[in-house]
């Protein structure tokens, strides 16, 4: 293991001392430079059990004594030795070592501490300087992995985040590229008619040129005159122009409001995109709600009915691409949450400090279990593959970032009702979100 | 002709599609349009329509739901889905659900629509002039069905199917055993995924649509996309198309519901089989059909013996 070895590496093998030996050879041992380092050393018994540790303070004391070294220099060290010494094994944590070594530490340090092996044996003395160096490098490298981490934290949240507005902007093309396909079909179809409807009008232009020229001509043979009316007439009888009339201007007439229909959803996803337009400024979250339910029509035309109740609101400033992101999403979530056919209450209205949106939908509710998680990253009810559980999550951001709340409230089998509140302008203060 | 005109029937909840459609086809056809599928519906009761072709998404009904009540409703009419989305759940649904003869979409292709309603319309007046034969003449006489799918689940529904049912099942564990098994011997039922032995299969249910048209296949398959889907319902005509993993009630109710209509166009004469599959669109593949048209040669004999 690799925090056994850690301890090791502080391991420093220091001969013992046997416990008869005396104080004085104690103090010359100590004064040697191999042992310089140590403010104590080791006394084990015979059978590499350790015993204690005697300290240079404590040699010190008595030799600071008038006397001190001649009256006690021959007793055996075992007499002024600490019984109680910092005993370590090797095989503990560095953590746990420093864990042990710092609760039992007093001040002044006047000792090291002694290391042994699993069975107890003395292995060497280990100093509480070369203790903190070891704790340093390995908080050092720790905090080097969690700044890794975080690095790589935000930046696959970032990731997220971009993976998830990616996805609802597919989604919404893929909408819009089907919601264009109704008024396309038939703007095609009738542009095809026009032209087999207004061909034999051409025909009967032609023959009616040729009738003219006859008649304009005063050499005309009878016969070639006669054909040319006859020519005419038929002419006339197949183009039909008097039951012509309605048809081609029906037909005129839906294919200037599909060409109009085309137009408006190109219009709703530039609005909708706002990619020509600063990330901040003076909005009217009625039109964001407009343009986000052009948008969102596809998914939930065939789910339920929007009803609009928009109350006037002030211009508030906030960055339209992401609000509309949350509305879309909020709209979309209300579709899927509906059983058969429903409905979609969206209503907005300003009050002193806030201006108000709040979207209900019939659906199905949800329980409280699911409802408490809903804005958690990553939560989904919907099968794997079919959300990234960061619609809400990342909602919930945006709407924060501008200050704002949103908050939802929902009941099994009535319905869910999300409520977002965005501060009027002297009480925000909009910060730049992802 | 001078039988009756063929009537169609146009559900779609935008008028202008209805108008425009009108104005192409009234001259052929009949043409009824509907922007409420409640009062299609309801017309479907009352007058004889031979044609029905509806759009998917509409607000109170799906374009699936209105044509698998069409089907209890007027089982003959032939049903068409013409949809701007490409809706994998939406094609599922309206082929298993509303048999549906074709899957098109908007915006349509002229030609093509005229082609696709003509087709249908030359079935419906085959069929008016060969009446149905009554129902209570059906035997249910044991049926032959072949399965090419080595999946065991697969198996072991087709399995019990055919123990309980009398009916014969034959395997094959690849394309030219399938192939052989074609030739040799009269297939009723063929139950198959996509991918056989690596092999694709859908150019040979593309082969067998046009080969014979009395055949009726399940496609069982993992693999999910709405383009293909779309022609496997168009060019294959397929009779159902289900989702592994296998949902067991579902895959029965299929096969028995293929069973039915096996025996019941097996007492009809051949003109009633409301059956007919465009040709493939790519060329590699018509080609491939092309060839796969030869090597059943002798299952073509057979039939038209």
């Amino acid at each position: 293991m690799t925090t056994a070895s850690a301890l090791a590496r502080l391991l420093k093998p220091v001969t013992p001392l046997a416990p008869g030996m005396s104080i004085a050879d104690v103090a010359d041992r100590l004064l040697t430079p191999e042992h310089k380092a140590f403010l104590s050393l080791p006394i084990v018994d015979a059978a590499g059990r350790p015993l204690g540790l005697v300290s240079r303070s404590t040699l010190q004391d008595i030799f600071m004594q008038r006397f001190g070294r001649d009256l006690r220099g021959r007793h055996p060290v075992q007499e002024v030795m600490n019984p109680a010494p910092l005993v370590v094994s090797l095989d503990t944590s560095l953590e746990e070592a420093a864990k042990q070594i710092t609760g039992q530490l007093q001040y002044p340090v006047t000792e090291d501490f002694i290391l042994v092996d699993a069975q107890g044996q003395y292995r060497g003395l280990g100093t509480v300087l070369d203790l903190l160096k070891a704790m340093e490098a390995r908080i050092a490298q720790r905090n080097a992995v969690l700044r890794k981490a975080l690095v790589d934290l935000k930046e696959s949240q970032a990731q997220l985040v971009q993976s998830e507005k990616m996805a609802s902007l597919g989604q919404m093309v893929a909408g819009v590229a089907h919601e264009l396909n109704t008024p396309l079909g038939y703007v095609k179809n009738n542009v095809q008619l026009l032209r087999e409807l207004s061909a034999p009008l051409f025909q009967l232009a032609e023959a009616q040129d040729c009738l003219a020229d006859c008649l304009a001509d005063p050499h005309c043979a009878e016969a070639r005159l006669a054909v040319a009316l006859d020519n005419a007439a038929k002419a006339r009888e197949q183009a039909t122009p008097e039951l012509l009339v309605e048809d081609l201007n029906q037909l005129f007439d839906d294919t200037l409001y599909g060409l109009q229909q085309i137009a408006e959803l190109v219009v709703g996803l530039k609005d909708f995109a706002r990619l020509d337009r600063a990330m901040s400024e003076e909005v009217d979250l009625n039109d964001c709600i407009r343009s986000a339910l052009v948008i969102a029509r596809n998914s939930i035309k065939d789910k339920a009915e929007a009803i609009l109740q928009l109350g006037e609101l002030p211009r508030i400033p906030c960055a339209p691409s992401q609000i509309n992101q949350v509305l879309l999403n909020l709209f979309t979530n209300a579709a899927q949450a509906i059983e058969g056919f429903g409905q979609i209450r969206v209503k907005t209205w300003a009050e002193e400090t806030a201006v108000f949106v709040s979207v209900q939908d019939s659906g199905r509710g949800m329980p409280a279990a699911v409802l408490a998680r809903i804005f958690d990253p990553f939560f989904t009810t919907k099968p794997v593959g079919q959300g990234t559980g960061l619609g809400l999550s990342i909602s919930f951001k945006i709407i924060q970032d501008h200050g704002g709340l949103i908050r939802v409230a929902s009941e099994p089998g009535r319905g869910t009702r999300f409520l977002i509140r965005l501060p009027r302008p002297q009480a925000a203060a909009l910060q730049r979100s992802a | 002709m001078t039988a009756a005109p063929i009537r169609i029937l146009f559900v779609d909840d935008e008028e202008r599609i209805l108008r425009s459609l009108a104005l192409q086809f009234r001259r052929q056809y009949e043409v009824l349009t509907e922007s409420d599928p409640h009062r299609a519906l309801q017309r479907l009761k009352s007058e004889a329509v031979h044609i029905l072709v509806s759009d998917q998404r509409m607000p109170q009904m799906s374009g699936a739901e209105l044509l698998a009540q069409a089907r209890e409703i007027a089982p003959q009419t032939l049903r068409i889905l013409l949809t701007g989305y490409s809706d994998l759940d939406a094609a599922v649904a309206a082929l298993n659900g509303g048999g549906i003869f074709r899957y098109l979409t908007k915006p349509w292709d002229q030609q093509e629509m005229a082609f696709t309603l003509r087709q249908a319309a030359e079935i419906a007046a085959r069929q008016a002039q060969v009446p149905l034969l009554p129902s209570a003449r059906l035997l249910a006489a044991p049926l032959n069905v072949l399965l090419l799918d080595d999946d065991p689940q697969t198996l072991a529904v087709v399995g019990d199917f055919c123990m309980n049912g009398g009916h014969r099942l034959v395997r094959a564990s690849n394309l030219s055993e399938a192939l052989a098994v074609l030739n040799a011997q009269s297939v009723d039922l063929l139950v198959s995924d996509l991918k056989l032995a690596g092999e694709e299969v859908a150019p040979l249910l593309k082969t067998l649509a046009q080969a014979h048209p009395r055949l009726l296949t399940l496609v069982v398959t993992p693999f999910c996309d709405t383009q293909a889907l779309l022609k496997l319902i168009n060019e294959a005509q397929i009779f159902r198309y289900l989702p592994k993993p296998i949902r067991r009630g579902l895959f029965e109710k299929g096969l028995q519901a293929a069973a039915e209509q096996a025996q019941l166009w097996r007492a009809q004469p051949a003109q009633v089989v409301a059956r007919l599959a465009e040709v493939p669109r790519e060329e590699r593949e018509r080609e491939k059909v092309g060839s796969l048209l030869g090597m059943l040669s002798r299952l073509r004999e057979r039939l038209t013996a």
